[in-house]
């Protein structure tokens, strides 16, 4: 297996590996090593089934359940298991969803820059998304680096965010594209949960910033102040020289690491053209700040 | 009067004209021909006070009542209906508390808009007097919605056409968390959407421009999330660091911009602990930019 860089130091394309087989836990500490040192690591030409996928990912970790899996009931599901993320424009019947479909506009938020499931108070570690179908134009996926990006901040803001911690939810970034419509019952699935605005990568011991559309305040900040700064520091940390696009191919498998990077979709044509693409999730490990007892979601 | 690109056909640095003394109709003439060349005017050392600053701006049309002032008391206004307070000052020129309503409003001047696009006739140029201003930060960035618009693709140029938007005040303040309710009862009326074109053409130079602004809440016939979406792209897109200029601020600076080809944001500074009073006069727009909807 080799790694050769595609944007130094934060995406690697990795060669030589086929991940539709079991690994020998070499393998699997050189695709860590390599996800510590990069952050987005891209393999090519992976055919890949669900099971597969599954498997694979199981090397890196627990897998995570996606939450609009969780707030669906089974009839409204194409993917079978709810750790099976279906990042897709397609219904439970396979067919294009129409304009104003709810899982349209709810998945309009990942147009946003977001860690995945940072509205959890443990967050994810990996994301690990497989193409199936791609578009002929648009729908890359962007990503930023949140080490480099923290790095670059001058010694004034380092100081100011040191410990400040951040509260996220799922209902903030929505509520930006101004969507609010969640159904009866997943009312506790949007409580806000409580992250550390910068963290530090149990490895590599690396400071990055933890940002997300699904922070909607600071502890301790008013809303409309809390929420200008992290936009500025958005701003910031998604400037070019911290972005690298991936334009999906069939059978592309792309790896990130929710902690240190953010990443958003891009538009395409969703209601002429398919793009499928099936996203597992590595549970994160511990959290990043104190919650408020019995009030987060899980 | 001479005028020096500071950005290349947007903003242009003015010298050899005194704007606190009666202007002759040439040179009024000079200073909107200017406006149309570059869109942003930077004039320094123009000592106004708030009596000079209204009677120059009355040079290029009728002045506009300024939203925040319409939005106060009388008792709480610390300067004249006629002219914006764009400052951290309370009625006793005391800095406002980390708290205070209009401060925590007022934070959505961070996001980039166009003046009094919530209005259906939106406002032309907006002026703006330094009068304190900190000793970093603060500054004011504006950006070039006709370089923003004709480095669009012919596709979107195409699809954005004939696209029609919602504008309130209450979209933009919505963004930062600042609620509807948080207006209070007497104002929720000034709160209701008003319809602009997203592509509009100036009078004088026919040049087509993008008409955003954080006030933008829907285009008319969108769901709103894939509004909202598209229009942050086209944001996103229009901010770019090319088509942006940023202003620092002296004391005694006058800056005059066209609303209808610039967006324009004002950047962090230490707002509890130093003084930024900057007074705004606005010339009102001559037309509305889109059919309003009847009111219901």
């Amino acid at each position: 297996m080799q790694i050769s860089a595609l944007n130094p130091g934060f995406v690697g394309e990795v060669y030589g590996i086929d991940i539709s087989a079991p690994l020998s836990l070499d393998q699997v500490a050189a695709i860590e090593a390599g996800m510590d040192q990069y952050g987005v690591l891209v393999f090519r030409d992976q055919k890949l089934t669900d099971e597969q996928q599954c498997e694979y990912s199981r090397n890196f970790g627990e897998l995570e359940a996606t939450l609009i899996g969780q707030m669906s009931k089974p009839s409204e599901r194409r993917l079978g298991p709810v750790e099976m993320g279906d990042i897709s424009n397609l219904g439970p019947d396979g067919k294009l969803r129409g304009r104003d479909d709810n899982r349209r506009m709810y998945a309009l938020g990942n147009r946003l820059w977001h860690a995945d499931a940072s509205f959890r108070a443990t967050g994810a570690i990996y994301s690990l998304p497989s193409a199936r179908v791609v578009p002929g134009f648009g729908g890359n996926t962007e990503f930023a680096d949140m080490r480099a990006a923290y790095d670059a901040l001058d010694t004034a803001t380092k100081a100011l965010i040191e410990d400040l911690v951040t509260e996220h939810s799922i209902a903030f970034s929505r509520a930006e594209l101004g969507f609010d419509d969640y159904g009866e019952g997943n009312a506790d699935k949007i409580r806000p949960v409580r992250h550390s605005l910068v963290r530090t990568h149990p490895v590599t011991r690396r400071k990055s910033l933890y940002l997300s559309a699904h922070i909607g305040t600071i502890l301790g900040w008013p809303m409309p102040e809390a929420r200008a700064f992290i936009r500025d520091l958005t701003e910031h940390a998604t400037q070019p020289q911290f972005r690298h696009a991936h334009q999906w191919r069939v059978n592309d498998l792309v790896m990130w690491d929710n902690r240190t990077t953010m990443h958003r979709a891009r538009r395409y044509r969703d209601l002429e053209e398919v793009r499928d693409l099936r996203r597992t999730t590595i549970r994160g490990i511990g959290l990043t700040a104190a919650q408020v007892p019995a009030m987060a979601a899980e | 009067m001479n005028i020096a690109p500071l950005t290349p056909g947007f903003a242009g640095d003015v010298t050899g004209i005194d704007l606190t003394k009666k202007l002759s109709a040439s040179q009024v003439a000079a200073i909107e021909a200017g406006m149309d060349a570059f869109a942003v005017l930077i004039f320094h050392d123009q000592d106004f006070d708030d009596d000079t600053q209204l009677a120059f701006s009355r040079n290029f049309g009728e002045l506009e009542i300024s939203s925040g002032g319409e939005m106060s008391k009388p008792e709480d206004r610390r300067l004249k209906l006629e002219m914006a307070d764009i400052s951290n000052l309370d009625r006793n020129s005391n800095l406002r508390g980390a708290d205070d309503r209009v401060r925590l409003s007022a934070l959505g001047n961070r996001l980039w808009h166009s003046d009094a696009s919530f209005r259906a006739v939106p406002a032309k140029y907006s002026l703006l007097s330094a009068r304190i201003v900190p000793a970093s930060g603060g500054n004011t960035e504006f950006a070039d919605m006709r370089a923003a618009y004709d480095a669009l693709d012919e596709a979107t140029k195409l699809q954005i056409e004939g696209l029609v938007t919602e504008h309130s005040n209450a979209y933009s303040r919505e963004l930062i968390g600042f609620s509807k309710e948080d207006y209070g009862d007497r104002n929720q009326d000034k709160l209701r959407p008003v319809r602009q074109s997203l592509v509009r053409t100036h009078p004088v130079t026919g040049r087509k421009s993008l008409y955003l602004s954080a006030h933008i809440g829907t285009i008319v016939g969108w769901p709103v999330p894939e509004a909202r979406a598209f229009i942050r792209d086209l944001t996103e897109h229009a901010t770019q660091s090319c088509f942006v200029h940023a202003h620092v601020w002296r004391p005694r600076d006058l800056v005059i911009w066209d609303n209808r080809t610039t967006m324009h944001r004002a950047r962090r500074y230490n707002d509890l602990g130093e003084i930024r009073d900057m007074h705004r006069s606005t010339i009102r727009g001559d037309a509305m930019t889109a059919l309003q909807q009847e009111a219901a």
